[in-house]
């Protein structure tokens, strides 16, 4: 998704109004409880929020420049892995094998086997078109942002083909876009 | 409510911005390497005794590569100052591929907007500000110096003015042979002349 993604792609800019301020803050506060405490820090009710809006139907959500939320179409906002990183248990993990990291960190989607293998690692909580961060074996901070397609537990259960979209990982578009300017 | 958590302070690669850990996944890491024995000698204790290694190798290293450069001052480029055949990293290691010459690349950016790098002029003893300036000047555009991937300087023009810019150059700085300049082509590395 953000494979070739630069400022180029951002079409218009916007602060919203408060009310739509409101219902962002409000939507991720519900898709990740973990990060209600330090909501007021990341989105400081005073920093005007900005939502960037580019091409492929994707939103960006920004305070100071700093991309701190994505969402595809209408789908829930998904934290970059910056932020991420900064508060790495607000998401359900799911982990890949070592043999996967390349793979993933060359933007190709999740595939079962690398899920399941002896080096993976499933939340079996995790449902379909769930957000969720992308572990590694031997790794401490998340390589990759996904949507998973199926449950964890048909994951587990069909162990073939795409388990979860790659949406964003180290080193695409958008974790070199540290700030948009 | 839940107690606060506290963000967490994430060390990234000065090099090539991920988390050191998944550096050997990287586009080149062996060029993180003497950041990463600098800042997290830890995580990667392999490094530091390939490091120790490569020390030996050094000498024969530096000699082979004063061999080539003086090899390739004597064909195209005498007029041209020698001062920087050998070049440190800051981790101690030399580079070996320091040849004097002029790479330009084409980079497409975005559909059909590209800009086009231009590596290598400050070899010649060229100002590269300077040379940014004029650049930008003769094809009407937006043109700077700006820290390539490897932290050496390039200069960035906006535009396709790949094949344009060597009669510019060669008629500009004359202490730069046609010779010298190099193209990037679908990753090859193609002469100018
Ligand atoms: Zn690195």
């Amino acid at each position: 998704m953000f494979k070739k993604f630069s400022g180029e792609d951002v079409s218009a800019q916007n602060q919203v109004k408060a009310s739509v301020q409101r219902k962002i803050r409000q939507s991720i506060a519900e898709e990740y409880p973990g990060l209600e405490p330090v909501l007021d820090d990341i989105l400081p009710k005073k920093s005007p929020l900005i939502v960037a809006k580019c091409q492929n139907h994707l939103n960006l959500v920004l305070v100071n420049n700093v991309p701190l939320f994505f969402s595809v179409r209408d789908g829930p906002y998904m934290p970059t892995l910056r932020l991420l990183h900064q508060y790495p248990n607000i998401m359900k993990k799911l982990q890949v094998d070592r043999g996967a990291i390349r793979f993933v960190l060359a933007g190709a989607n999740i595939m079962c086997p690398g899920l399941t293998s002896p080096g993976g690692a499933l939340d079996e909580e995790v449902g379909a078109e769930c957000p969720v961060a992308i572990m590694a074996e031997g790794k401490q901070h998340a390589l990759a942002i996904g949507f998973t397609k199926m449950s964890a537990k048909d994951i587990k259960a069909i162990n073939k083909g795409i388990g979860v979209d790659n949406l964003h990982y180290l080193n695409d578009g958008l974790w070199k876009m540290e700030r948009l300017d | 409510m839940a107690e606060k958590p506290q963000p967490v302070r994430v060390l990234y690669c000065g090099v090539c911005s991920l988390p050191p850990e998944y550096c050997e996944f990287g586009s080149d890491f062996g060029k993180c390497k003497p950041w990463l024995i600098k800042n997290v000698p830890d995580l990667y204790p392999h490094l530091l005794q390939e490091a120790t290694e490569k020390e030996a190798d050094k000498v024969a290293d530096k000699l082979q590569s004063t061999g080539i450069s003086s090899g390739a001052g004597d064909g195209a480029a005498s007029s041209a100052p020698k001062q920087e055949e050998v070049k440190r990293l800051p981790g101690g290691k030399i580079k070996k591929k320091e040849k004097q010459e002029v790479v330009i690349e084409k980079v497409v950016r975005n559909k059909r907007k590209c800009i086009t790098t231009v590596k290598g002029l400050e070899l010649f003893g060229v100002k590269l500000s300077d040379a940014s300036k004029k650049l930008g000047k003769k094809f009407a555009t937006g043109a700077s110096v700006v820290k390539g991937p490897t932290e050496k300087e390039q200069i960035d023009v906006q535009g396709d003015i790949a094949y344009d810019i060597v009669e510019f150059i060669t008629e500009t700085w004359p202490d730069v042979p046609e010779t010298a300049i190099f193209f990037i082509e679908d990753g090859r590395k193609v002469p100018a002349a």
